[in-house]
């Protein structure tokens, strides 16, 4: 250890190498599912194993993408996202705006209360929601999923955002009401430009959080062509019988868009929670 | 002032709240059997015919049937949707919680008390004008699975049994050239396949629907014949003595722990056509599985081996029930006339399925002699208990059983145990 | 867990100076409501009531069918929990669940984000790596899982026929506590990068002129680790664990995959077991007061563990 955190030159090559091993231990897994999508049923689970497809098929993301329904899933998942990630986004950063910049009687307690959501795990409330969105009439619709998507999230948004607003300094605003505009013309023209590091960073959670959400959508979804991608791998695989082939085909198609996104925005990622879960 | 906003909202919010939960769900939809035969109707329709990656059956189904039914029927679509039978009635319960089922089901032949009793299915005696007419024509024993209480809930949609299929090479490796006729030569190939890594027999749990077979050919039985009681039955010497001959398999690791519900071992339909299992108990359908997965697999069809009991397997099928609470009754119940006729049950019958409708079963059997290990078998087939609690007796029975199987009890304290559980199942709830 | 959760730390901290100094001197009036009057609503209906609800729900044998009446069963269906060894079985398998899996993620995701803490072209590429599981579905990493842990799976293949460490196959989802140590290996596997990217972003605030004296004045690494890295990262560390724990309890959708509870309900962890009740068996009220009892005590672990480490914090500053 002392020789890591020295950096002497077997220390740093130590430090790689310990890096590399756990890198690799991090991707083969999904280097191997990769592998296996390109597999007919036969050579799946041989012993021993063939990491390099021989022969190689692409009919698994043609069973998938053609016949199986998966660009269908592939809209669905991303409409949902897309709507609960921006919904949730406008209306906690109303919230967060309240919050952060004005006094009001019960601001304290109604925060503490909406922080009760951080605490709470969605999966305790599902049998209740499940209950609710009956009576809404939200079962088997994406709506039910766009709805409880954004509740689910707002706590966790609204929290960050308001950090993030309460630090902007008063005077910008002060002199931006001087010139006679008003708190919605404030909001948008002024917090939320300034915020967009912030709201960057609670957009990509959101949609990632929102993309790979299995549970609820397991639920109230009955409906194939309403399912998300998440619901709609885990159909493929049976407790009896396997095709891994197509189930990893749908997953390499699933993750493609999480990959990029995240390679795209990983500056965001680090920003989020460095702002948030450390400083202070 | 705020102080008074603040209630305001807080009233706004119980009120919004309070109104949502009293709105009923649905959007005032036309009243039951009301539906206008000239308005054009979607029935809804939900089934496992694509279980396993078989294709066979929902391509007859929706590119030759349903079309039909459609052409014949001008203003009625069918929209056929396939669930994977792994989670088909955990969807169906926690569809008829919500409110969501659709028009039409077809249900294993066990579930039909389960949700009759819910309330969640309409009868078909009465619903359905000539009813009688049908039910006349199908196999009785396949009629019985959809009464309950005082009401025929559906009508027989197909037939199955389990019969023994075999891989000829794997048994070849026991010397066998034939698959074995009774359990005791199944027994005795076991310990020879065991030393060269092959599994004389493979299933993939511990319900009724895998394990009465065994104890029905070797003389036992899961309750008396009018499902009153398990004890006495269940825990009978023969029905120990049936469970104890798999147990004392398994241990010889001559039937691999896929029985008792590892997740990670080799499925039947994958381990069979690679030789890693020499025979498991199976239906007519999985030749669909096959020739899609593996075209050049040539299975071996014979009879459940036999016993003392004889050579008795267990009656599946399926029933098409309608539900109670479907907006379009009149054309469901068009659909589920189509489901009885000729067309509909000898198509399907070239898939796999056979005809739960008297005649017809002849006449498939003549036309695909591939059933006919399968209608041999049926001769003799009985059926599971048929009480709503069905898959609450096969969650005892299969927990009680893995006691046994890994050895943490022995084969009659599980069996005496599990009987006591089942007993309160048995009787009507009423 | 969502991906990035925030600390509860800071809930109970009063709302910043800075929203003070935006006082505005004529009062709001009605601005604030109408800017959370949306969210505010949604929140309590979605939200607040149903946890209300679930309450509510878990005194009743509650019906969910037309037609059939829920009874009244005042704490029955707790008294029933009591008794009943699938509930236990499953509480102390989540618990088997967060001993193995928190403490090994705090301890690899603090040591990859202390070899990550230095500046080298290399460094974003492996920050990559490690945090790409994080962000892929449970769904799809649970399936990756239960196929590399199959029994013609890799990881057999290689304990036996490359490592030679065990000589026959293991079946790891067939048995209890295997199948709960593969469960915990992904749980594992998949948080790791979540706590280094914590990590890392709480070293970067370790100053480092006072690593570079306590080196100066000689101290070994382990004990300049001990003296000023620990506790400079200390709220950091409190974050991670008390999120951790809550994503202990949390664990569902790598069971419900791997292997849906089995075998014989071996395997049960507290929400497959919740869900299986209500949405496979419909015993909603049962599910609903399993659900209360496990938030309730989440919400007791959480503020114990606060408690603990406002404690540690206290007298180590």
């Amino acid at each position: 250890m002392s020789a890591l955190v020295t950096g002497s030159r077997a220390g740093t090559a130590a430090r790689w190498g310990l890096l590399a091993v756990g890198s690799i231990v991090m991707v083969l897994p999904f280097l191997y599912m990769l592998s296996t999508s390109f597999k007919e049923q036969t050579f799946v689970l041989t012993i021993p194993p063939q990491f390099i497809p021989q022969p190689a098929t692409l009919q698994n993301y043609r069973d998938a993408w053609g016949t199986q329904g998966f660009p269908r899933y592939f809209l669905n998942s991303l409409v949902v996202t897309v709507l609960s990630t921006a919904g949730s986004l406008l209306i906690s950063s109303m919230m967060a705006y309240a919050f952060a910049r004005f006094r009001f009687r019960g601001r304290e307690v109604l925060f503490r209360v909406l922080l009760i959501g951080l605490m709470v795990p969605t999966m305790m409330l599902i049998i209740p929601q499940f209950l609710l969105a009956k009576y809404l009439g939200l079962l088997d619709s994406m709506a039910g999923l766009v709805v409880f998507y954004i509740a689910g999230s707002l706590s966790l948004n609204t929290f960050l955002l308001r950090g993030f607003f309460a630090e902007i300094p008063a005077e910008l605003e002060q002199a931006m009401e001087m010139d006679g505009a008003g708190p919605v013309r404030r909001f948008f023209q002024l917090i939320l430009p300034l915020s967009r590091p912030a709201l960057a960073t609670a957009t990509i959670f959101s949609f990632l959080a929102n993309w790979d959400e299995f549970a609820w959508a397991l639920t109230i979804i009955t409906t194939p062509e309403k399912n998300t991608l998440p619901v709609a791998i885990n159909l493929f695989h049976g407790q009896n019988s396997t095709l891994w082939g197509l189930v990893f085909a749908a997953s390499v198609i699933a993750i493609i868009p999480v990959i990029v996104i995240f390679l795209a925005f990983q500056r965001h990622f680090v920003q989020g929670l460095t702002s948030g879960a450390v400083k202070g | 002032m705020s102080h008074r906003l603040s209630r305001l909202v807080a009233t706004t919010a119980a009120a919004l709240v309070l109104a949502a939960c009293g709105s009923d769900q649905k959007p005032a939809s036309p009243a039951p059997g009301s539906s206008d035969s000239t308005a054009p109707v979607t029935l809804t329709f939900w089934g496992t015919y694509g279980n396993g990656g078989n294709r066979t059956q929902t391509d007859v189904l929706q590119k030759s049937l349903i079309p039909a039914f459609e052409a014949a029927n001008p203003g009625v679509s069918v929209d056929y949707v396939d669930v994977p039978y792994d989670s088909f009635l955990q969807k169906l319960e926690t569809s008829a919680s919500g409110g969501q089922l659709p028009d039409l089901i077809r249900a294993d032949l066990g579930w039909v008390p389960r949700f009759a009793d819910d309330g969640a299915l309409e009868p078909l005696d009465t619903a359905m004008p000539n009813f009688q007419k049908f039910a006349d024509k199908t196999y009785p024993g396949s009629l019985a699975t959809n009464k309950w209480e005082d009401h025929y809930y559906g009508l027989p949609l197909d037939t199955n049994t389990r019969v023994l299929i075999s891989n000829p090479e794997a048994l070849a490796k026991a010397g066998l050239s034939k698959p074995p006729k009774t359990i005791e030569e199944l027994v005795a190939a076991g310990p020879k396949l065991a030393e060269q890594n092959v599994s004389v027999f493979a299933d993939s749990g511990l319900q009724t629907w895998n394990v009465l077979p065994w104890i029905w050919s070797g003389g036992g039985s899961l309750t008396d014949e009018k499902l009153t009681t398990a004890t006495g039955y269940l825990d009978s010497p023969e029905t120990v003595a049936a469970v104890q001959m798999l147990v004392d398999l398994y241990q010889q690791q001559a039937i691999p722990n896929l029985i008792t519900g590892n997740k990670g071992g080799t499925p039947t339909s994958d381990g069979l056509p690679k030789g890693s299992y020499a025979t498991i108990l199976d239906g007519p359908w999985m030749a669909g599985v096959w020739s899609g997965q593996y075209p050049d697999f040539e299975p071996t069809y014979s009879p459940m081996p036999e016993g003392k009991g004889g050579s008795i397997s267990v009656v599946g099928g399926e029933n098409i029930v309608l539900t109670a609470e479907s907006p379009n009754k009149d054309a469901a119940l068009k659909f589920i006339e189509f489901t009885q006729g000729e067309q509909f049950q000898l198509e399907m019958a070239a898939t796999g399925q056979m005809p739960s409708v008297v005649g017809l079963g002849d006449a498939a059997a003549k036309k695909y002699p591939e059933l006919a290990p399968f209608a041999e078998q049926l001769k003799t087939a009985r059926s599971r208990p048929a009480v709503p609690d069905g898959s609450k007796i096969d969650t005892i029975l299969n927990d009680a059983l893995t006691q046994a199987f890994t050895g943490k009890a022995s084969v009659k304290d599980a069996l005496t145990e599990a009987a006591k559980q089942i007993d309160p199942l048995l009787s009507p709830s009423s | 867990m969502t991906v990035l959760d925030r600390p509860p730390v800071r809930a109970s901290a009063p709302v910043p100076r800075t929203a003070a100094r935006a006082r505005r001197p004529r009062g709001a009036g009605l601005t604030p409501w109408l800017f959370l009057a949306p969210g505010m609503i949604l929140f309590l209906a979605a939200i607040i009531y149903p946890m209300m609800q679930a309450f509510q729900m878990s005194l009743y044998d509650w019906k969910v069918l037309k037609g059939l009446s829920s009874e009244f069963l005042g704490f029955d269906n707790y008294r029933r929990a009591f008794d009943d060894p699938i509930f236990w079985r499953a509480l102390v398998n989540s618990g088997v669940y967060m001993a193995i899996t928190v403490p090994i993620q705090v301890v690899l995701g603090l040591l990859v984000a202390i070899l990550l803490n230095r500046k080298a072209p290399a460094r974003a590429l492996f920050r990559v790596l490690f945090y790409l599981p994080v962000v892929t579905s449970w769904v799809v990493v649970s399936l990756m899982f239960k196929y590399l842990f199959a029994d013609n799976g890799v990881i057999n293949w290689a304990l036996r026929d490359v490592t030679g460490l065990t000589d026959g196959n293991i079946s790891w989802l067939g048995d209890r506590w295997t199948a709960m140590a593969a469960i915990s290996v992904l749980g594992i596997w998949k948080g790791v990068g979540w706590s280094m990217m914590i990590f890392l972003a709480a070293l970067q605030g370790v100053p480092r002129d006072l690593e570079e004296s306590a080196a100066v004045d000689g101290a070994g690494a382990l004990a300049r680790f001990r003296a000023v890295t620990l506790p400079a990262i200390f709220p950091a560390l409190a974050f991670v664990v008390v999120m951790l724990v809550i994503g202990g309890f949390n664990v569902f959708t790598s069971v419900l995959v791997m292997t849906d509870g089995g075998p014989a309900q071996q395997t049960q962890v507290l929400l497959t077991y919740m869900y299986q009740l209500a949405f496979a068996d419909g015993e909603y009220g049962y599910g609903a007061a399993m659900a209360v009892l496990l938030t309730i005590a989440v919400f007791i672990i959480s503020i114990l563990q606060l408690r603990a480490f406002r404690g540690r914090m206290g007298s180590a500053t």
